[in-house]
């Protein structure tokens, strides 16, 4: 075993060993156990945050649903109120409906209001 | 195990494969927490410095280039890692090499013939600068190329000739002594 040169690019095998062994940590498997478990709590943090992220996000849609379906029931509601309160219903739901009153009706009023 | 094997599991791990960065983490733990105690000097704050480096890769690890060795790319997180801790902590600082007399005549532990090689090369280490110390750690030690190391820790490749030269100087000082002590 000598210095050699600053030059030398070959390894000191007994120094590396040497080395290796006074440099040694004990509890290897304890320390990949305790890495492991810090590991899983990052990636349920990660998760976690993941949907912390969504949170304001789902916030505003869940509201738009909600504001869309009580603009929906309350337009639909006010339809049925005014069905209600004239007591007879539309003339549009009547025709959609195919009830009375028919066309031949229709027509026979208008004439007789011509022949007037 | 290290290679081929290496390689799949550093790209399982890319997609995101805990399990297999978790066999990494077996292969490489050693390795990992001799360097980072190279650096600190205390055993619990290399144990804690390896994790950072560890936690750290995880979290760097879509970045990792398949293409290129993942032992460099992770011992690079790991020494930063340290060095961090290093800037974070008031580290404990060791006794310099001539302070640690060897064995006296009428010591027991000679007498059994059991010096501490490992305790006086810890003790020698110490007394490095920090360059020098990592530098012979990972080349004699670790066993990287000096290029490797140069690119790991940001220095010219010439600097690293000469930290592991004069690095080396003072190790051999103490192994030789230790071997001369065996001899008599």
């Amino acid at each position: 075993m000598n210095d050699h040169s600053p030059f030398d690019e070959t390894r000191d095998v007994e120094l590396g060993a040497a080395l290796q062994e006074a440099l040694a940590l004990p509890f290897g498997a304890a320390f990949v156990n305790r890495v492991r478990a810090r590991l899983n709590g990052q990636r349920q943090r990660r998760w976690e945050d993941e949907l912390a992220g969504w949170f304001w996000q789902g916030l505003v849609a869940a509201s738009l649903v909600t504001m869309l379906a009580g603009w929906g029931l309350n337009r639909f509601g006010a339809a049925e109120e005014i069905d209600q309160s004239t007591g007879s219903s539309s003339v549009a739901s009547q025709l959609l409906e195919g009830s009375a009153p028919g066309t031949n009706v229709l027509f026979a009023s208008m004439t007789a209001a011509e022949a007037q | 195990m290290i290679g081929v094997d290496e390689a799949r599991l550093a790209a399982r791990a890319g997609q995101g494969d805990s399990d297999a960065f978790a066999s990494l983490i077996e292969l490489h733990q050693a390795m990992a927490r001799r360097v980072a105690y190279a650096i600190l000097e205390d055993q619990e704050d290399a144990d804690d410095a390896a994790q950072d480096g560890f936690l750290s890769a995880w979290r760097a690890i879509a970045r990792y280039d398949p293409g290129k060795a993942f032992r460099p790319w992770l011992m690079q997180i790991v020494v930063n890692a340290a060095r961090d801790l290093r800037r974070r902590r008031r580290v404990r600082t060791a006794e310099p090499l001539d302070s640690v007399s060897p064995p006296g005549k009428d010591d027991p532990a000679r007498e059994a013939g059991d010096i501490d090689l490992g305790e006086r090369l810890r003790a020698a280490l110490a007394t490095l600068p920090e360059r020098q110390r990592l530098a012979v750690v990972l080349f004699d030690a670790e066993g990287y190329p000096q290029a490797e190391i140069a690119a790991m820790l940001g220095i010219p490749e010439g600097t690293v000739k000469s930290d592991v030269f004069h690095g080396r100087r003072a190790l051999r000082k103490v192994l030789r002594t230790v071997k001369e002590e065996w001899h008599e």
